[in-house]
């Protein structure tokens, strides 16, 4: 599937500044291993270690939250996956 | 009933079709209690003073701090050392005679949160997850609305949590963004504004709030954007409470 991966603007910097980036992809999992492997740099920002999804990455498909067991639902062709890193500040 | 002072103070909010002198009436009434006096705090403090809700709670349990002034504009250079809950009074009392402040200069713990909220609707202006997560869990119990914003550099969140209604802050939050946050004041104080606003519409009982759904502000681009949420069918914090 061709899917769009929108990227919040704390992590734009490892996307050469780009809002948007068309991945291929069936899931959003699989869609973030796509960008990782445009984008190598931006890996220690969404994975641990072992390759686990960090805590303070959130997804949205389509405008709505994906939990973590939803992040291998099909996605369809124009989707869009868009990836927020939670903040804390005040 | 208000006063001339208050007629004279509030008219050009007054004026609006929806609010008149009932709507200005009711946050006379009202209480809030804004667990932050940081960046955020400033910001929603400021405009909830002005706006004449009548009895405002600070909780913070820091001092001022020089690294402070570049967002934290309730504090000014004469003001450091002091506690922040302290000056923080001191300003908004000079804004508005005509309200209630009350200063608590306490960290919020697990101790001491059911005491320090009491029946008191949120503002979460917090910078600690922990502590948010606290509120959150007090929210749910007491049935109370949480205003919830958190900012990093030019980017910011808000949403609105009302208990039974919507998803709640351990349904939005696994974890955040670790380490010392970056910060540009005009970031808190576009997001204690957004924030200040729900205040008012929840008391007032006006508009449309931001409920169950994220706000995402993007400074650099300029643009708000919207995602949104729903509960976690895993949470544990809603579960416990249902």
């Amino acid at each position: 599937m061709n899917v769009n991966v929108r990227v919040s603007s704390l992590l734009r910097k490892f996307t050469n500044w780009q809002e948007m980036v068309a991945v291929t992809g069936d899931t959003a999992i699989e869609c973030l291993r796509n960008l990782e492997a445009q984008f190598p740099s931006i890996r220690e920002w969404l994975y641990d270690q072992q390759g686990e999804l960090l805590s303070q990455v959130q997804i949205f498909v389509n405008g709505e939250r994906a939990y973590t067991h939803e992040l291998t639902n099909p996605l369809r062709d124009g989707d869009e996956v868009f990836i927020v890193l939670a903040i804390g500040g005040g | 009933m208000l006063s001339q002072q208050e007629l004279a103070r509030y008219e050009r909010q007054i004026m609006m079709p929806d609010w008149g002198e009932a709507g200005q009436e009711k946050l006379k009434q009202a209480k809030i209690m804004v667990a932050g006096a940081g960046g955020l705090g400033s910001a929603v403090l400021t405009y909830l003073t002005v706006a004449g809700v009548g009895r405002i709670r600070i909780i913070d349990g820091d001092r001022v701090d020089l690294s402070n002034l570049n967002r934290q504009t309730l504090h000014s250079d004469k003001d450091i050392g002091r506690k922040k809950v302290d000056s923080a009074k001191e300003r908004l009392e000079a804004l508005n005679e005509d309200i209630r402040i009350e200063a608590v200069g306490q960290m919020i713990t697990e101790e001491n949160v059911l005491d320090l909220v009491a029946d008191f609707p949120i503002v979460d202006a917090l910078d600690n997850l922990a502590a948010r997560l606290l509120l959150n869990r007090v929210a749910l119990r007491r049935n109370l609305p949480l205003f919830h914003g958190a900012v990093c550099g030019f980017e910011g969140r808000a949403t609105t949590m009302i208990p039974g209604q919507t998803p709640c802050l351990r349904c939005l939050y696994q974890g955040v963004l670790p380490g010392r946050i970056p910060v540009v004041g005009v970031t808190p104080a576009v997001i204690g504004c957004v924030q200040a606003t729900e205040v008012i519409k929840y008391i007032i009982g006006i508009g449309e709030l931001l409920t169950s759904r994220l706000l995402i502000y993007d400074g650099l681009s300029l643009r708000f954007s919207e995602t949104k949420l729903r509960k976690d069918p895993d949470c544990a914090e809603c579960q416990s409470t249902q």
